[in-house]
């Protein structure tokens, strides 16, 4: 094993990573301070929580509560590795997720003298970089700063230890699952023909909304010490289970049991290497795999006259919704847009399952209806808004060398993110309906309500969509600016909340909010019509901008 | 080299005095050009001597800094959409939806020029069978061959039947035969009066299909001519224009480099 090869893999994955942000970079500048801002920041705030605990324990008096506190301090140092499993687990995968477009790989070309081990090695620390690295260093500098009040310094040593080893753990066990999913989906697309595509679809929706429910089941309801107790009261039951043996060695360390201790630490490291010798022999089988290639059509072509024309769509504008819905379900990073109403489903839903014990009182049930109509149509529409432009990515030069005009471009992409939206707010009202079994006054008002949210909101952000693309497409497609991201975001809830307050104003004269302000009742409905002026308005200012800069858009095209 | 212009009462294409930088980096120096209705116009010069850029200033994808442009007899920025109407534009290394079949994009794009139906049909169907992708037009692009990509990126700027060519190194990674079917096209074109310009470091293909030749460096025009014109400009009389260019562009020293580099 080259050591120096696996760091110099490790920091190209991590300067690819960089590499995409500013719109035409020239050359890669790294400023180190901000490289290095985030692990330092994660250590001071480790250190203030450790001192912060530390100083509590040595104040406290009463020996009932010190006792209490020894017990929980010694819970957490007995689960950590087992947590820190988990929480590695979950976020290497969502980085997985996350890479599901990546268009360049971030690996290493293949030609290049470098061993298996060495690459494997390399990607599975570099999985680790960045937000799972700075929750390592903050758990361990809390560990450490805490064990010294607590005199606890032998178990912290080991438990820190055993921390490191079971992100390296969880780490290797995703490089695993993503070798093997890239083998196992192209042996499907192969084996599905034509129905590749939705095929591919269907299995990454289902495996979102898997993974989500898995996500919010552990972190809903159960809250962050009771979901450490389980932990810590759940490994010694599973103490089979490979994955939990970190936190079994750590546990008879506590104990005092060295032989324990030793087997378990033992068994552990045995484990992490057969682990990642199986991923460095599955890389080295799959590692160059390549899907095969998915057919979409054959037999004879005939051009349909479509649909769209008879909506007062012209051949350009329906071709580029057409074109546009082809991306939607088949660009594996877009499909990623699927699943949010979903997540807006099942957030509330399980935590008021947690919370209510699956019981809706009619407070509840107005509350859930209105969050399930409103927010999944609102954030699909504004998410849609803004990437709608940058997902044309570094094809954009055909619409630049194309006869294609500001108002067509405003007008095809205005209707498919309206539209997609429509669909997507009429499902979840169906679903709400059935969950919450609102009023019918209360289905119209804030099905108009979201229609007009839906209107407003894909004006305004289909305008920072063309202002803010971003068409930069290696190592992922960025598709917009974070920085339009953030100050449409704030925009787009300021005027959400503008047009909705009519509603709130209503629900708040009639009681539905317990808020004790005594004003004048106002009718649903003359609440309704002010929200749909409030709408209108916002609607055609921010259609104007969306005309407007895409006017600038086509302009400037610098390609 | 800002007098290299002819005086000419067809022109396809006419930049005066255009000029593009970015930064520091001087893209195109003020340069003066012409180029005739029907003609196939090759543009040559090392990477980075501002061969694309100048394509791109034609089409109006990059604004210039100064100078004007005008295309087919319209001013490029007066109205863009005319022109690229009548345009069709092959860029360098194109990327084209990967996540739609070959199939699907070149009826996306034969709908952007507004082709109706029946002819789009006819001219899909032909250039596929003359491109040899008959049988992989069902595929998703994703899965297609850097040539592949070529191609259809060919047909799509050749389905509309624009009036100018802007063909930014057209026959990169194409097979020879479909290379051949390129080549013979654009003739055939010229003659129907189609004009080309044609961005290429291949020198055997500039030299036998461009009627006239321009060489670029460092963003200026340095030399423009028919073959005989060049080498009389280069002093290289029954010189091929591989000597010619490295001549003009003071990069002949080639023997030096090669044994510096096999030391």
């Amino acid at each position: 094993m080259n050591w120096r090869n696996v760091f110099r893999l490790i920091s190209v994955e991590i300067k690819a990573g960089r590499l995409v942000r500013g719109q035409r970079l020239r050359r890669y500048r790294e400023r180190k301070i901000f490289q290095y801002l985030l692990y330092g920041g994660a250590c001071l705030l480790g250190l203030a929580i450790g001192i912060g605990a530390g100083s509590f324990y040595t104040g406290v008096s009463d020996p009932d509560l010190k006792v209490l506190f020894d017990e929980g301090a010694l819970s957490l140092f007995l689960s950590i590795p087992t947590l820190v499993l988990i929480f590695s687990l979950v976020f290497t995968m969502m980085r997985q997720i996350q890479r599901m477009g990546v268009r360049a790989s971030l690996q290493p070309p293949y030609w290049l003298p470098i061993t298996w081990e060495e690459h494997t090695l390399a990607s599975t620390l570099a999985n680790l970089i960045g937000t799972p690295l700075a929750f390592l260093i903050l758990l361990i500098s809390a560990i450490t700063t805490v064990s010294i009040y607590l005199e606890q310094i032998p178990l912290a040593t080991i438990t820190i230890l055993a921390l490191l080893a079971s992100a390296f753990l969880a780490s290797t066990t995703t490089e695993i699952f993503r070798i093997l999913q890239v083998r196992l989906t192209g042996a499907v697309y192969k084996s599905t023909g034509k129905a590749a595509v939705w095929v591919r679809f269907l299995g990454s929706m289902l495996f979102l909304i898997v993974f989500y429910v898995v996500w919010f089941a552990f972190t809903s309801g159960t809250g962050s010490i009771a979901l450490i107790e389980a932990v810590a009261g759940a490994q010694n039951a599973v103490w089979f289970l490979p994955y939990v043996w970190l936190g079994m060695s750590v546990a008879a360390f506590m104990s005092g049991l060295l032989a324990q201790t030793v087997v378990f630490s033992l068994a552990s490291l045995l484990f992490v290497l057969v682990l990642f010798y199986v991923a460095v022999k599955l890389n080295a089988r799959f590692g160059l795999y390549e899907p095969p290639a998915i057919t979409i059509s054959r037999g004879v072509y005939a051009p349909k006259v479509g649909f769209l024309g008879k909506l007062g769509f012209s051949s350009l504008e329906a071709a580029v919704i057409k074109k546009d819905f082809k991306a939607f379900t088949r660009r594996r990073e877009l499909m990623y847009i699927f699943i949010t109403p979903l997540v807006f489903i099942l957030m509330p839903l399980m935590q008021y399952l947690g919370a209510s014990g699956g019981y809706f009182s009619s407070g509840g049930s107005r509350f859930l209806f209105a969050w399930i109509l409103l927010v999944p149509g609102s954030i699909m529409v504004f998410m849609l808004g803004l990437m709608i432009i940058g997902e044309e990515g570094e094809s954009v030069w055909l619409f630049f060398s194309s006869p294609i005009t500001a108002r067509s471009l405003v007008k095809c992409k205005y209707a498919f993110v309206t539209i997609f939206s429509f669909v997507v707010m009429l499902f979840c009202g169906v679903v709400g309906i059935l969950l919450a079994r609102p009023s019918l006054d209360i289905v119209i008002a804030l099905l108009i309500e979201s229609i007009l949210l839906i209107f407003a909101l894909g004006a305004v952000s289909l305008g920072a969509g063309i202002k803010g693309a971003d068409f930069t497409e290696v190592p992922r497609p960025r598709m917009v600016r974070p920085l339009t991201v953030l100050v449409y975001g704030l925009l787009c809830f300021v005027l959400a909340l503008a047009i909705f307050s009519p509603l709130l104003l209503h629900a708040v004269t009639m009681r539905y909010i317990p808020i004790s302000i005594y004003l004048p009742k106002i009718d649903l409905y003359v609440a309704v019509s002010i929200s749909a002026v409030v709408a209108l308005v916002v609607t055609f200012v921010f259609h104007k901008i969306a005309l407007r800069n895409a006017e600038e858009f086509l302009t400037k095209a610098e390609i | 080299m800002g007098s290299l212009f002819m005086v000419s009462t067809a022109e396809a294409v006419k930049l005066r005095k255009v000029a593009k930088r970015y930064a520091d980096i001087v893209a195109v120096d003020y340069v003066d050009l012409d180029v005739k209705y029907g003609e196939i116009f090759g543009l040559l010069g090392p990477n980075g001597s501002g061969k694309s850029t100048a394509l791109k200033i034609i089409l109006g994808l990059v604004k210039p800094d100064s100078g004007s442009v005008s295309v087919l007899g319209i001013k490029a920025e007066d109205d863009p959409i005319s022109v690229k109407r009548q345009v069709g534009y092959v860029p360098e290394s194109p990327r084209i939806y990967e996540f739609l079949t070959g199939l699907e994009y070149l009826d996306f794009v034969g709908d952007i020029y507004g082709l109706d139906a029946s002819e789009k049909k006819a001219r899909i169907e032909e250039y596929l069978e003359a491109m040899e992708l008959e049988g992989r037009e069902g595929d998703m692009i994703s899965s297609y061959s850097q040539g592949m990509k070529q191609k259809i990126a060919l047909i799509s700027a050749f389905m509309h039947k624009p009036k100018l060519l802007l063909l930014d190194e057209p026959l990169s990674g194409l097979d020879p035969r479909s290379a051949r079917i390129v080549k013979d096209l654009l003739r055939k074109l010229a003659t129907q009066g189609v004009t080309t310009i044609m961005s290429t470091h291949i020198l055997e293909i500039a030299q036998a299909m461009s009627d006239r030749i321009a060489i670029m460096y460092e963003g200026r025009l340095l030399a423009l001519g028919t073959m005989k014109e060049l080498s009389q400009k280069a002093r290289l009389p029954e010189s091929d224009l591989e000597d010619i260019f490295l001549k003009l562009t003071r990069t002949e020293d080639i023997r030096e480099v090669v044994e510096a580099l096999l030391k």
